[in-house]
């Protein structure tokens, strides 16, 4: 074999190399995050469809309208907009370490790696007092199903004006399916923000064992960061779905 | 295999770490000291800034527009940040934008299953909507009282 592999621009389907020129890792990474975000887009579509065929909608500046420590104060989409910026801050820290891992920077890639994990668990967290509040006002999966409550039940999730307007059938229907699909939806997010957390952490254990130093690259951190990159993206869209429409 | 990571000479690779192969990690390795590292980390954090300036537009635009505006007029506005910002997530932090054409069109094509896929179930929805509204049937669910 010769050495004809390293020639510049030779055609793309010619042979001898890949049309890609990429390595098969990254490119399983990137159709594992194709697939993965038509299963996504399924739950979101659905949810969209579901919408649609709802006479009545609870409200997102009502339902996400709490802060911790701030009980009682009414601020709609404030912490939601925090845990948004939390995710976004990760997903720099962790292009900065893929950048740091194309200089060979072990300290850097440790160092960003690490903003990381914490920007990933502080989001975790802020979810979990997110489910835990909306828990306590009623809701879980499978909630809201008797059409016989009274429509104070409803008061934390709808527009007065709707509230008032709306039979107890659609009211039980629509918030009933509301948080069937945003508990689905956020957890299954939120299972993915772990996984990736835990392979962050895996990561940062080979860097700072200097496995990757050995090898050479730290192609693993650019793969694992692509799989983060792609949980802040489905944020994106799970934002506005939920938060903004 | 002991070997430089800079060592252009890739024969023996094809035996050994195949990710080194086609990764780019032979033509991507940089001082981080250098101009061009730098500049890439300015842009990084410019993206940054533009991710978040949106955020803030839409959390405003979520607060303050619904007074002012049609619902489909301030939906398309966030439908269109959206888009705005997954692309930036997507070409930058992602580096989709710095992968040769032919791996773009790999991951993109399929992707415009999607124009099929939100109308349809989104047209579904609103079907079913009408049927409720309408059928006689279906007349006490929208009539209580």
């Amino acid at each position: 074999m010769s050495h004809t592999t390293t020639a510049t621009a030779p055609k793309a389907f010619g042979g001898g190399r890949s049309p890609f020129n990429v390595s098969y890792g990254k490119i399983m990474m990137w159709f594992f995050l194709l697939s993965d975000a038509f299963t996504f887009s399924a739950f979101l579509i659905s949810y969209g469809t579901t919408r649609f065929f709802s006479a009545v909608w609870p409200d997102a500046n009502h339902v996400f309208s709490s802060f911790p420590f701030m009980e009682g104060g009414d601020k709609p989409l404030m912490f939601v907009s925090l845990m948004t910026f939390i995710l976004i801050l990760s997903s720099v820290t962790m292009v900065l370490a893929v950048h740091a891992g194309h200089g060979n920077d072990k300290q850097g890639v440790v160092k960003w790696l690490l903003w990381t994990i914490i920007g990933g668990i502080a989001f975790l967290s802020c979810q979990a007092w997110e489910w835990t509040h909306l828990n306590h006002q009623g809701a879980w999966w499978a909630s809201f199903q008797d059409i016989h409550s009274a429509k104070d039940v409803y008061s934390h999730f709808f527009k007065p004006d709707v509230l008032a307007a709306a039979t107890p059938e659609q009211l039980s229907q629509s918030t009933n399916n509301f948080f069937n699909f945003f508990f689905t939806i956020t957890g299954f997010h939120g299972a993915h923000v772990t996984s990736g957390v835990i392979f962050n952490i895996l990561i940062l254990v080979n860097t700072v064992n200097g496995t990757y130093e050995k090898r050479g690259h730290y192609e693993m951190v650019e793969k694992v960061g692509l799989y983060w990159h792609f949980v802040d993206l489905v944020w994106v869209f799970v934002f506005t779905c939920f938060y903004l429409l | 295999m002991s070997h430089s990571p800079n060592n252009d000479n890739i024969q023996h690779l094809y035996e050994g770490d195949q990710s080194k192969l086609y990764s780019g990690v032979l033509a991507h390795h940089h001082d981080p000291k250098s101009a061009e590292s730098k500049a890439q980390v300015a842009k990084i954090w410019k993206i940054t800034l533009i991710l978040s300036i949106i955020t803030i537009a839409e959390v405003i635009g979520g607060l303050y527009l619904s007074a002012y505006l049609s619902k489909i007029i301030i939906n398309s506005i966030f439908l269109i940040l959206t888009i705005l910002k997954s692309a930036y997530i997507v070409s930058v932090f992602m580096h989709l934008g710095d992968e040769v054409k032919w791996f773009r069109f790999c991951v993109l094509i399929p992707l415009t299953l999607f124009i099929w896929f939100i109308i349809a179930f989104l047209y579904d929805g609103s079907e079913w909507k009408m049927f409720n509204d309408t059928n006689p049937a279906r007349f006490d669910y929208h009539q209580t009282k």
